[in-house]
Parts: structure tokens; C-alpha cells; sequence
């Protein structure tokens, strides 16, 4: 039996209160409107659009996010280069950023200077458009899931890498066949967070992209505009689909974290 | 030319550095590596294999220089320590996955991997997973890997040194019948003395980032050539002067004891001359037996008991001499602090090195 001394007792209450707060305001969301409103509004055509666009837009900003957080990850982890010190910094710094600052910087990037240009010249068009939407949610994740493949590769030992490479196998091989099936769990975890981190993208879409009413409208801007207008069932909708989505995604992390 | 040769070795990775390795073997020959932690043994090691590339140097293996080539064309094979098996694979996957590059028949590999299985005692485990499996297991499979692609050369680092002494005995008398029926050249980085004398041919000394002994084993423990490798494998050094002779023995003065030896040098020469502490014999009265040589009187000053033997150590005049004696020994002898005892040590023992 846990002997309770005044020190564990203090840990175990500052839980308890943190997680009673959090189960109070997440159920607040849900009991506050009623059953029939957020029926309604979901199948409301904003709704609908709102949704719609940020599952669209959070699965392609997931896998753009991956597709560098891997490659990012794995060679922050294991190469040793000049610069590596600024550049770890560099990547990271989004995380620290205001979302909003950071939309800024992205506005003025692609709108203003020869790159933004340049990608409008080809077609990349990120201001008050949807590929806004996209570049918002990228910028926004990727730090997180940069940060959490550099852990994952961290901590898987380098020597497998080193044995793989001595049995005939190239470095980028022994990266598919080695480091990628040991970072399975890391991976989701990158890939989850990144997720609910696109889907749950605020400032940074507002600013690139505009949050534009059934143009480039995702679920937190839904619940943004709604409650500027004083409708609070679709602003509650929104967030009950916000928290529902970020749900899903975490059970469907724990089912899969569990089988790997 | 050597089967193996790296020449002058450097690198600098901040917290281990080689300075200037040299050292070379020939095909079969089993060398170990000794040093205290941080010598650079595992760099060492690395280098060799291409994990890293030397600042300066080369390394060629069968008299081609392969200082550029990436490891996986090297054809070397290495086992850890901690055993480095792939968690995500079973025995069996683990042991054919280097195999998978060399021989693409399935059947074939699929021989291969049971035999090196059953040479190795692992027949029982090939379907489990490497997390359920023993230190013991665990290293076999990791040898099984690395020995079933028929390396040129296998290095090994500290390969028994995380497992349980019943372990690490029957796992070395595995590897040493492992070794012995193919013929393999294995350069092999040990803490553990008992290593050295049932696997090695050679040995190489190794003391901050530097090779400060490379020869055989019986030249390396018996003529140390400094007071740290003489420390390192248990000898001792001692400086003395060589003095006339008649008898076609070298006679060495060492601070007033004098000691005959069977070894060669000048006259008037100054010389360092070991001993190792189990070739003195000890005595409780003067053995009268004329084959009895380089007789002393001296002190047990100080001893120790470890295992079964314990650690003597006499004094002669100005000299401290080490001894080893088994527990019965010690007790036939009936040793005690600052008794005198005769000891004794054949001359083909005195070694000038």
C-alpha cells in the first residue's frame, strides 16, 4: 500500500485538480448546447465546407509535414555538420513563435519578396488561397514533428544502423530497413501530433490564408467568425468538432501504437 | 604483405582521438585489444569498418588499401557488446539479413542459417524475437549474424563482457570453437584477461589513442616493454644494471638483488627486466636443490586474496617483488605479515625486455 506523505499528497492533488479543470471545460463544450442544435449545425452547408476543407487540408499539410519532419528528423539525430547548431534553432523557432507572427512572416515571404514571386509565377499561390491554408498548417506543425522524429531516431541505437551497413547494406537502405520500421511508434506519434496541430491551426491560416467565409474556412476559423457574429451553436459545433476529430485521431494512435 | 594492416591512424571525435595507430596481422590470426576505458579501442574499431573516416592514415585488408570504400563494401563483420539485433526482426530474420545480399536463393540461405544455428546452439530460438531471448542468446545470434556472410575480418567489441561469468565461459568456448573450425581473422576488444589467453594469437596494448604494445601474447605478458603494460597484464618492471658473467648467463643488478636470467645484453648495459608474479616460487626454508635458481630471501610485506590465489608481495632490500600462490599454497606455506620466506624464479623467467 503507498504510504501518503504530505509531499505525494501536494503531486497527487495538483493532478487531480489540472485533469478535473480540463474534464470540466471539455464537458462544458459538449453540455452547453443542446443535441439538436449541434445536429443541425453539422449538416449546416458552412458546416459542412468547414470540415470538409480542414480534414482536406490537415491529412496534405500531415504528409507534407512528415515527408520533411522525417528526413529533418533523422539528420539532425545522426549527421554531424557545420551549422547544424543554427539550424536545429532555426526549425525549431515556429514552436516558440505566435502563431499569428508567424503568419505574418509567411504573408510577407509569399507575398511580398522574389520567392513568393516566384512560386506565384508557377502557380504556388499561398496568399488568402487555399494552398494558404495548406503552407499555414505546414509551418505551424512541422517543429513538432521534427522534434519529436530527432527524439524517436535519438533513442534508437545507432550501432543496428552501423551492423546493417557492415552486412552490405548502403546508408539510405539501412535507413528504409532499419530506421524507419524503429521509428514506427515515433512516427505516429509525429504524425498525430502534427494532425491535430494542422486541423487545430488558428493565427498562421487567419493571417496566409485570410479565413475567408466558404473560402478558406477551416473549423477553427468557423469557430472564430461564429463567435464574432454572436452564434454561439455553430461556434460550439465547430469546437465540438474540433475536439471530436483530435479524439479520433489520438484513439486511433493508441489502438495502432499498441499493435507495433 | 600484411593480410591486415592500418598505418598510422588519426582522427580527433573530441572525446576519443587515435594518434598515430599502426598495427598489422595476418590471415587467421586472432588479435586482441586491451587498454583502460577512453584509449580509443572502439574508434579503433570504427575506423576499420568505415563508420568513420580517418583524418590521416590507411587501412587495407588483403593488401588493398580501403581507407574510401563505404562498410557495406568492405566485407567486414562486427558484433557488439550489446548485441545490436534488429527488435523488429526474429533470430532467424536477424541472422538472414546480411545473407539476403550474398546469396539470393532462399533454400540455400535457409541451409546456411541453420547450420551457422546449429554450430551456435541458437536451433531452438531461430522464431523468437530478440527481446525474449537471454545475454547469452542474444550474443550467439549477433555472432551466428556476423560469422554466416563469411566475413574477411570480424571485429568484436567486448563481446562478452555484459553476460554472467557461467556465461561468458561456455559463450567463449563457443566463440573459440567457433573461430577455430573457420579459420576466421578476428580483431577482438576485451577488459577480460581470461579472453586474451583462450582466444588470442596476439595482443595490441592500447593507451590514449596510441598502440604502446603490439607483438604475440607471450612476448606482450612476458616482456612488457613499459611500466603501464607491465601494470596492464599484471608484470612487473624493474630497472637494473647487467654485470660481468661467466657462466654465459646475463647477471643483473636490481638495487643490490642480483638475479640471473637466460636473456642476452652488454655489459655495464642499462636494462628493464619482468617478472610475472606466478613464475616466482615460494619457499618456506632455502630449497638446497642445485636446479633451483636466482634464490632470495625477502618479506611478505602485503597480500590479498581473490578468487582462489592470493597476491603476495615481498621485499628484498630496496625491491618489492609480487608473488601468486593458491589458497592451499598459502596455507602449506604458512604466510604471514613481515615473515621471511625464499623465493625463487627461474632464469628462462627473467625476462629483459
Amino acid at each position: 500500500m503507498l504510504k501518503i506523505t504530505p509531499f505525494k499528497t501536494g503531486l497527487l492533488l495538483s493532478s487531480f485538480f489540472i485533469t478535473a479543470l480540463l474534464v470540466c471545460a471539455i464537458s462544458a463544450l459538449f453540455m452547453v448546447p443542446s443535441l439538436e442544435d449541434v445536429m443541425a449545425n453539422i449538416w449546416n452547408e458552412e458546416m459542412q465546407f468547414s470540415l470538409k476543407l480542414t480534414l482536406i487540408t490537415g491529412v496534405i499539410s500531415t504528409i507534407l509535414v512528415m515527408g520533411f519532419a522525417l528526413p529533418i528528423g533523422y539528420t539532425l539525430s545522426r549527421l554531424d555538420f557545420w551549422g547544424k547548431g543554427v539550424v536545429k534553432t532555426i526549425v525549431n523557432l515556429p514552436v516558440a513563435f505566435p502563431e499569428l507572427v508567424l503568419g505574418l512572416c509567411l504573408l510577407l515571404l509569399f507575398g511580398k519578396t522574389p520567392i513568393g514571386k516566384a512560386l506565384s509565377a508557377i502557380g504556388l499561390d499561398f496568399v488568402f488561397t487555399r494552398k494558404g491554408v495548406v503552407a499555414a498548417q505546414f509551418f505551424t506543425a512541422l517543429p513538432y514533428a521534427i522534434r519529436i522524429m530527432k527524439s524517436t531516431f535519438d533513442y534508437i541505437n545507432p550501432r543496428m544502423e552501423f551492423v546493417s551497413r557492415s552486412l552490405g547494406y548502403t546508408q539510405f537502405e539501412t535507413f528504409i530497413k532499419v530506421s524507419l520500421p524503429l521509428a514506427g511508434n515515433g512516427i505516429l506519434a509525429a504524425t498525430v501530433i502534427a494532425f491535430a496541430r494542422c486541423i487545430g491551426t488558428f493565427g498562421t491560416v487567419l493571417i496566409l490564408a485570410g479565413g475567408s467565409y466558404m473560402k478558406t474556412e477551416t473549423l477553427p476559423i468557423t469557430l472564430y467568425l461564429n463567435i464574432s457574429y454572436g452564434n454561439m451553436g455553430m461556434a460550439l459545433t465547430s469546437g465540438i468538432m474540433l475536439v471530436v476529430v483530435s479524439f479520433v485521431a489520438i484513439f486511433i494512435f493508441e489502438k495502432t501504437e499498441a499493435k507495433l | 604483405m600484411s593480410f591486415f594492416r592500418v598505418e598510422d591512424m588519426h582522427i580527433n571525435l573530441g572525446e576519443f582521438s587515435l594518434k598515430g595507430v599502426s598495427l598489422e596481422f595476418e590471415r587467421g590470426e586472432y588479435l586482441t585489444v586491451m587498454g583502460p576505458t577512453g584509449a580509443g579501442k572502439t574508434i579503433l574499431l570504427e575506423c576499420i569498418i568505415g563508420f568513420y573516416h580517418p583524418e590521416k592514415g590507411r587501412v587495407f585488408l588483403e593488401g588493398r588499401d580501403i581507407t574510401d570504400d563505404p562498410p557495406e563494401k568492405r566485407r567486414i563483420g562486427i558484433v557488439y557488446q550489446d548485441y545490436a539485433l534488429l527488435p523488429h526482426m526474429d533470430v532467424f530474420k536477424n541472422i538472414e539479413y546480411g545473407l539476403k545480399k550474398t546469396d539470393s536463393n532462399k533454400e540455400s540461405r535457409r541451409t546456411k542459417i541453420l547450420d551457422m544455428a546449429e554450430s551456435l546452439n541458437i536451433s531452438h530460438i531461430l522464431h523468437r524475437k530478440p527481446t525474449t531471448l537471454s545475454g547469452g542468446e542474444q550474443q550467439r545470434v549477433a555472432l551466428s549474424r556476423a560469422l554466416v556472410v563469411d566475413p574477411r575480418l570480424l571485429l568484436m567489441d567486448e563481446p562478452l563482457s555484459a553476460l554472467d561469468p557461467q556465461t561468458r565461459h561456455t559463450t567463449r568456448a563457443l566463440l573459440r570453437q567457433a573461430m577455430r573450425n573457420r579459420d576466421i581473422t578476428v580483431l577482438h576488444i576485451t577488459h577480460d584477461m581470461d579472453d586474451v589467453w583462450a582466444l588470442a594469437d596476439k595482443v595490441a596494448i592500447m593507451r590514449d589513442g596510441r598502440i604502446e604494445q603490439h607483438n604475440t601474447l607471450q612476448c606482450v605478458f612476458n616482456r612488457p616493454c613499459n611500466q603501464f603494460i607491465a601494470d596492464f597484464v599484471g608484470a612487473t618492471v624493474f630497472e637494473g644494471t647487467v654485470l660481468p658473467s661467466s657462466n654465459g648467463h646475463c647477471l643483473i643488478d636490481i638495487e643490490g638483488l642480483v638475479l640471473s636470467s637466460t636473456d642476452h645484453a652488454q655489459h655495464g648495459e642499462n636494462i628493464k627486466v619482468a617478472l610475472r608474479p606466478e613464475n616466482i616460487m615460494v619457499f618456506q626454508q632455502r630449497p638446497d636443490n642445485h636446479s633451483v635458481q636466482n634464490i632470495v630471501e625477502a618479506t611478505l610485506e602485503d597480500y590479498y586474496k581473490e578468487g582462489i590465489l592470493y597476491h603476495l608481495f615481498f621485499r628484498s632490500g630496496e625491491v618489492r617483488i609480487p608473488a601468486v600462490v593458491t589458497s592451499s599454497a598459502f596455507h602449506e606455506l604458512n604466510l604471514e605479515r613481515n615473515r621471511s620466506s625464499f623465493l625463487s624464479v627461474n632464469p628462462t623467467n627473467v625476462r629483459i625486455t
